[in-house]
């Protein structure tokens, strides 16, 4: 199913995780099911903890992979509602849940991942998106006026 | 009147420069003070005459019948003495078009017969009659008909209707060799006979560029794309009202073979996507060029990157918002720019997307902010196609030596850019007037431009080692990865 160079690039991926300050993540291989997985635990800057998991599809890095927040779990705006419950929102920068109710982070769409993006970038927008929900929580305003719409380029 | 009468003769020149449609030395005119009509000079000044055009003579419906098919049922011909044709009766009857000749049958259809005696009678209701009398073949017309055996038939057909009995003309079309005829000042007939084209995505740019290389004669297509023919389509694509819900695979498939009639065409009803990866990947590499008229970018990385694997050259086509303009990129594996070099170097260009479709909007739309469906003008985006198509057709004669061939010095670029219009609010909109500019960048003119390979790209180059150099990492001796601490993936 996954080919060698797939194999390497996410060897790679894992590597560039722990040296480049970002060890709170890893890609992990579930032996069992042959498949693949990036997880961690991203800490806010209030010192609030997040959990994040990124299932690699069988296309990656052509195909993009989600991001979820897994943790807290169910995950609530503001106002109390869930923030599953927007679907796929710009005002809070989130895409389609998961079939388990874990809301998705909006990293970059579909229609601009390229195979240069690596995950360590994707991660980054995690963080960056934790931060601005937390400012969100504070303050009551759409994320989005936290964060810029993400811009294309690796 | 004798037959040598200089009037009988100058008659028969007249009428057979008028069935030919070509002029002559003399002419037919009414004259209506002999109330009859008479042959005249060309150039005679007749004023109590009324001039006889071609089209007064044009007096009979013609049937078409192909050579081809009469040749491959000259046996069964010759064996019972008729033989059954089905006819498409076009206009009311002006055209009877035999159905083996196409693949769109009109709506009123008629039955025929083809016999080689005279005497031979119609089968009950059967209204066209096309008798075969031998004769010596030294003057052949379009009625004329070479039977496998040598010999020589001319047609003469009547055909019954509402009671009247009239004669209609007969000529029978050599499909191949016509259309091969046409092209032959351009193109050898046989250079595109064997080319297999994929073409992913048949929208308008997709299915234009499909056809327009069947009329090169282009021989093989595979044809992939999941979406229906849908009204709104109608006014941009070549499929027509009468073909909305069919599925837009077969639709091209039988507007190819109006164009080329023996082109194999291969239909595949379904979506581009890494689910389905690799029966995609077998279709391209058994082609020889690939197409991509997709609207979206994750199809259009999937096909760049199974073109890579393959070395399977692959033209992409694609207009920007509303059409304003469109560009075109041509993929030689591993020797020029691949789609992911392209997209990584200039995301701009390759993110300026026409959302045509209610899904291109759903794809970079959010709920709480929609994006419109705003097509544009098919007209704007015929250009992006015929260059497409022209692009694709170079690569089919690659190594060939066609008149095209000098083409080669002037396509040389991987990336080809056209506007339309000076879009407000893009780099384009302070682009000078064409009148006003000879030198300067302007609408309506291709610009090839040069963007050079990415030796580290993830798909045509070798991104895990220049990655791995970056990070000061040595790719022989990485760490196995950690496994998963739970049972999920």
């Amino acid at each position: 199913m996954w080919t060698t160079d797939q194999r390497k690039r996410l060897v790679l991926e894992h590597e560039i995780l722990q040296r480049e300050g970002f060890d709170q993540f890893s890609v992990y291989i579930n032996k069992a099911t042959d498949t693949y997985y990036a997880a961690g635990t991203a800490t806010a800057n209030s010192g609030r903890r997040y959990q994040l998991h990124i299932p690699i599809p069988s296309g990656y890095p052509g195909e993009r992979p989600p991001m979820y927040l897994i943790d807290p779990y169910p995950l609530r705006m503001a106002n109390g509602n869930l923030v599953t419950s927007l679907g796929v929102s710009h005002l809070m920068h989130t895409l389609e849940p998961s079939s388990s109710g874990w809301a998705q982070i909006c990293h970059w769409r579909t229609a601009r991942w390229h195979s240069g993006i690596v995950l360590q970038k994707v991660f980054l927008k995690g963080l960056i998106w934790i931060e601005a929900y937390e400012q969100h929580l504070a303050t009551g305003r759409p994320l989005a006026e936290f964060v810029l719409t993400m811009a294309e380029r690796a | 009147m004798s037959i040598n009468d200089p009037q009988r003769q100058m008659i028969q020149e007249a009428m057979k420069s008028i069935a030919e449609r070509k002029p002559g030395r003399t002419k037919l005119v009414y004259d209506k003070t002999k109330r009859t009509i008479v042959a005249v000079s060309e150039g005679t000044q007749a004023p109590r005459a009324l001039n006889i055009t071609a089209d007064d003579a044009d007096m009979f419906a013609v049937a078409t019948l192909s050579s081809r098919w009469l040749r491959e049922h000259w046996p069964e011909l010759k064996r019972d003495g008729s033989i059954a044709v089905a006819l498409s009766s076009w206009d009311g009857g002006d055209a009877l078009t035999q159905r083996d000749l196409g693949v769109q049958p009109a709506p009123s259809p008629e039955q025929g017969t083809v016999v080689l005696d005279e005497r031979t009678a119609a089968p009950a209701g059967v209204a066209v009659r096309i008798v075969l009398a031998p004769t010596d073949g030294t003057r052949p017309d379009a009625a004329t008909f070479l039977a496998p055996d040598g010999s020589f038939y001319r047609a003469a057909g009547r055909r019954t209707a509402g009671g009247d009995d009239q004669p209609i003309d007969v000529c029978f079309a050599d499909v191949q060799p016509e259309l091969a005829t046409r092209r032959a000042g351009v193109l050898e007939s046989t250079v595109l006979a064997d080319k297999m084209v994929l073409c992913i995505g048949l929208g308008t740019g997709g299915a234009h560029a499909a056809i327009e290389l069947a009329k090169c004669g282009v021989g093989r297509f595979t044809l992939v794309d999941r979406d229906r023919l849908s009204v709104g389509n109608v006014v941009r694509h070549p499929g027509g009202i009468s073909q909305v819900g069919r599925l837009k695979v077969n639709v091209v498939r039988d507007l190819i073979h109006e164009k080329n009639p023996d082109a194999e065409v291969a239909t595949h009803p379904v979506d581009v996507s890494y689910e389905n990866q690799e029966s995609i990947g077998q279709l391209v590499a058994q082609s020889d060029v690939v197409i991509c008229g997709t609207d979206n970018r994750p199809s259009k990385l999937l096909i760049n990157q199974l073109c890579i694997e393959a070395g399977v050259v692959a033209v992409y086509g694609g207009a920007f918002r509303r059409a304003y303009g469109g560009q075109v990129l041509r993929v030689r594996p591993k020797q020029s720019l691949c789609h992911q070099c392209f997209v990584a170097a200039m995301p701009d260009e390759a993110s300026d997307v026409e959302i045509s479709t209610s899904s291109d909007a759903e794809a970079v739309a959010y709920s709480d902010q929609p994006v419109a469906v705003e097509p544009g003008l098919s007209m704007d985006v015929l250009p992006i196609a015929n260059l497409l198509t022209k692009l694709a057709l170079l690569e089919l004669l690659a190594g060939k030596q066609t008149s095209l061939s000098i083409l080669k010095r002037d396509f040389d670029a991987p990336w080809y850019l056209w506007l339309n219009r000076p879009e407000p609010g893009t780099q384009y909109a302070s682009w000078p007037p064409l009148s006003a500019s000879t030198d300067e960048m302007t609408i309506h003119r291709w610009y090839g431009i040069y963007i050079e390979r990415d030796p580290q790209c993830p798909v045509c180059g070798d991104f895990l080692s220049s990655i791995a150099d970056g990070y000061g990492l040595d790719l022989t001796s990485l760490n196995e990865l950690p496994a998963s601490p739970r049972q999920e993936s």
